[in-house]
């Protein structure tokens, strides 16, 4: 047996855009054309057709996690349905060894007027499940689910936490060689999350191949080992995981603010000091110089934020720093030095950068500047790296002694 | 084209847990919050042999003829057969379609969609068969020898129902109207399948067109092993209007069992061909 668990060679994919048709009214008079011209090409495209995946190739390895990202439409969704052996690839071969597990849209085989209990057993065989292996499991999936009294429910009382929650459970025990994850992570509360991820871990350590498709670029970091960009359906970037989430930011257009017809200041130089994307340890500190030149006499606000994803960590500029905008007179050059430990818990940011009026315009607008990808600091857990440190000191007053005794610290 | 036969029953067999827990779901689903409850399962061969004796005593008022508790029975044992055919249709037409959810998401073969419908509906129709038991020595039906010939017949409208079936649910599944024409042929079938009558009614020639039908070779036989008692080996002939006319021919059941076995192994065929564009389709 080969050491690849997983692996696609050119595959392309064919979607048509638009109606079919779907009542033999409008068949026959299709059928007739059809008749005509001649069946159409696997290679070409019809009128309305696309491609949904273009000579998309890779290789998964046995015990190795994947993670496939990109953004809507790009092309994840057609992909996985290739590999779960829902769609048949137009162009191209796949091959997948071993027992195949899938978790997506976990509750899609729950039967709202069923209980718990039968919809276990239903979407356990759904899945793939013997009926024997889901009795044995019966107990953890229950427990794992946090269901519990609610079993004999019928499921569609259930809120759709819970819903969720019960389906992700059932797949979770399905204990497949090769599995395929969309995007499911994120059901539940904060505990089940907690969970969740912590089962994929222990999945990855027994040596289980995973795919993983997420637009959480978190999860991907810390669950995968290598990453494959699809964009419009072509490989964008693979490898490397830093470098194909780092592609993956780049890509993206997400907040395009207005900007002024006529810019009076820009930016002659933004960078970090070493140039170029950033591999920081966690509390590092970094410096991102910001050189810029007014083009006529203006007050102007440099800005510098970091994000995470949608979300700010650091948004400030220059006017909120010091109280007043910064005042350039035309053809004036000036540095903007901003200075920052990285005191963030592991991940991908971006760093960017504007120059704002005080009316709220911009003369210039750059939200990806830079990537800055955060290390792990495998010692401490949390959503804010605050450079912990630990003292411990022996006590040898008596009193404070019996105090702790008192308390039952100490026998 | 023997290797897809050959997918499709192993894939099946595989999967034959989940076959069983969908036919549970299907049966479930029709029982909970059903008011009729298992009367449900009863409801359609009695409306089947309540309309068939108004059809009969009409006639029997035209011609002048006594009505008897045989020609109940008649009708019975063939409307229990043909109820199950109906059912097992109706469901597993949009067998395909209702589980669109599942068709689309997770892969399993399709096959087990149709099939537990017609198991599902075997489950009802087993129920009536039960009651038939109970009822046919009223009706003066005693226990023959020819009631060897049952199980084969009923395996036959398994097979043929279960090959229509998958044919329909797939047909369906491409195109959203042959829901409605199932509807509408399966309203008006029963008057081209002899429920209501016995082929030989309709004269020497009509007896034969209706033999087209492969339900006829099928339900009359199950008609004359159970309740006429007689071997379906040899041909038989009766007397109507005082004529003496075949009303069997074993060739009839060959004919049934031919059009059984090739529309079960044509429509296993053609699924299993389709099979990978369901989800694209559905």
């Amino acid at each position: 047996m080969s050491d690849v668990a997983i692996r696609m060679d050119a595959v392309w994919k064919k979607f048509h855009r638009g109606e079919r048709h779907d009542s033999l009214r409008d068949l026959i008079p299709a059928a007739a054309r059809r008749l005509l011209k001649g069946p159409q090409p696997a290679g070409e495209l019809g009128k309305d057709d696309f491609w949904a995946l273009r000579d998309v190739s890779f290789e998964v390895k046995r015990g190795d996690a994947l993670g496939i990202i990109g953004h809507n439409g790009a092309g994840k969704s057609t992909l996985l349905k290739i590999l779960t052996r829902l769609l048949r690839p137009t162009l191209g071969s796949y091959a997948t060894q071993g027992r195949i597990g899938a978790l997506i849209e976990v509750t899609a085989g729950f039967h709202p007027d069923l209980t718990g209990r039968e919809n276990i057993y239903l979407n356990g065989s759904i899945i793939g499940m013997k009926k024997a292996d889901i009795a044995r499991r019966f107990d953890a999936i229950v427990d794992f689910s946090g269901i519990g009294e609610f079993i004999d429910t019928p499921v569609k009382r259930y809120s759709s936490g819970m819903n969720a929650r019960l389906g992700f459970s059932v797949a979770a025990h399905l204990e497949p060689e090769v599995l395929i994850v969309d995007e499911v992570l994120s059901v539940g509360d904060y505990t089940f999350q907690g969970k969740c991820i912590r089962w994929m871990q222990n999945l990855l350590a027994s040596g289980t191949t995973v795919i993983f498709v997420s637009h959480n670029m978190d999860s991907v970091l810390s669950l995968c080992n290598s990453a494959l960009m699809l964009d419009q359906g072509r490989v964008a970037a693979k490898g490397d995981l830093k470098k194909v989430i780092g592609e993956y930011y780049k890509s993206g257009g997400r907040y395009r603010p207005e900007l002024l017809a006529e810019p009076r200041a820009r930016t002659v130089d933004f960078a970090a000091p070493s140039g170029g994307d950033l591999l920081v340890e966690p509390g590092e500190r970094v410096s991102f110089t910001h050189v810029l030149t007014a083009l006529a006499d203006v007050e102007i606000g440099p800005g510098f934020f970091i994000n995470r994803g949608e979300k700010a960590v650091v948004d400030t500029t220059y006017a909120r720093m010091r109280g007043h905008p910064l005042r350039l007179k035309a053809g004036e050059t000036v540095q903007v030095e901003w200075s920052l430990a990285f005191n963030l818990p592991a991940g991908v940011y971006e760093v960017g950068y504007h120059i704002g009026n005080i009316a709220g315009g911009y003369h210039e607008y750059q939200s990806r500047a830079c990537i800055v990808t955060v290390g792990d600091d495998p010692r401490v857990k949390g959503d804010s790296y605050v450079a912990l440190r630990l003292e411990t000191q022996r006590v040898d007053d008596p009193e404070l002694q019996v105090t702790a005794s008192r308390a039952g610290v100490l026998p | 084209m023997l290797a897809d036969l050959k997918g499709a029953s192993v894939e099946v067999w595989q999967h034959r847990e989940l076959l069983e827990q969908l036919t549970k779901r299907d049966i479930k689903l029709r029982y909970k919050q059903a008011a009729m409850g298992f009367a449900w399962a009863i409801f359609m061969p009695c409306l089947i042999v309540l309309s068939g004796l108004i059809i009969r005593f009409a006639m029997a008022q035209i011609s002048g003829q006594a009505l008897h508790s045989r020609d109940i029975a008649n009708i019975a044992i063939k409307g229990v057969g043909w109820s199950f055919f109906v059912g097992a249709l109706g469901f597993a037409t949009s067998s395909l379609i209702g589980n669109s959810n599942l068709v689309t998401k997770i892969y399993f073969p399709r096959e087990v969609l149709p099939l537990s419908s017609v198991a599902a509906q075997g489950f009802d129709t087993s129920i009536g068969f039960l009651t038939l038991i109970v009822i046919l020595p009223f009706l003066g039906v005693r226990l023959h020898p020819s009631f060897v010939w049952v199980p084969l017949l009923l395996v036959l409208l398994v097979l043929f129902t279960t090959g229509v079936s998958m044919f329909l649910s797939c047909a369906n599944l491409f195109f959203r109207d042959v829901k409605y024409i199932v509807q509408v042929v399966l309203m008006f079938g029963i008057f081209f399948t002899p429920i209501f009558f016995e082929p030989a009614m309709l004269g020497p020639r009509g007896a034969i067109y209706a033999t087209i039908n492969p339900l006829t070779g099928i339900l009359e036989g199950l008609r004359i092993a159970v309740v006429e008692g007689r071997d379906l080996m040899h041909p038989i002939t009766g007397m109507v209007k005082g004529v003496e006319r075949q009303i069997w021919n074993p060739w009839e059941l060959v004919y049934s069992a031919v059009c059984a076995v090739s529309i079960l192994l044509g429509s296993t065929l053609m699924f299993r061909r389709l099979q990978p564009l369901f989800a694209e389709y559905v």
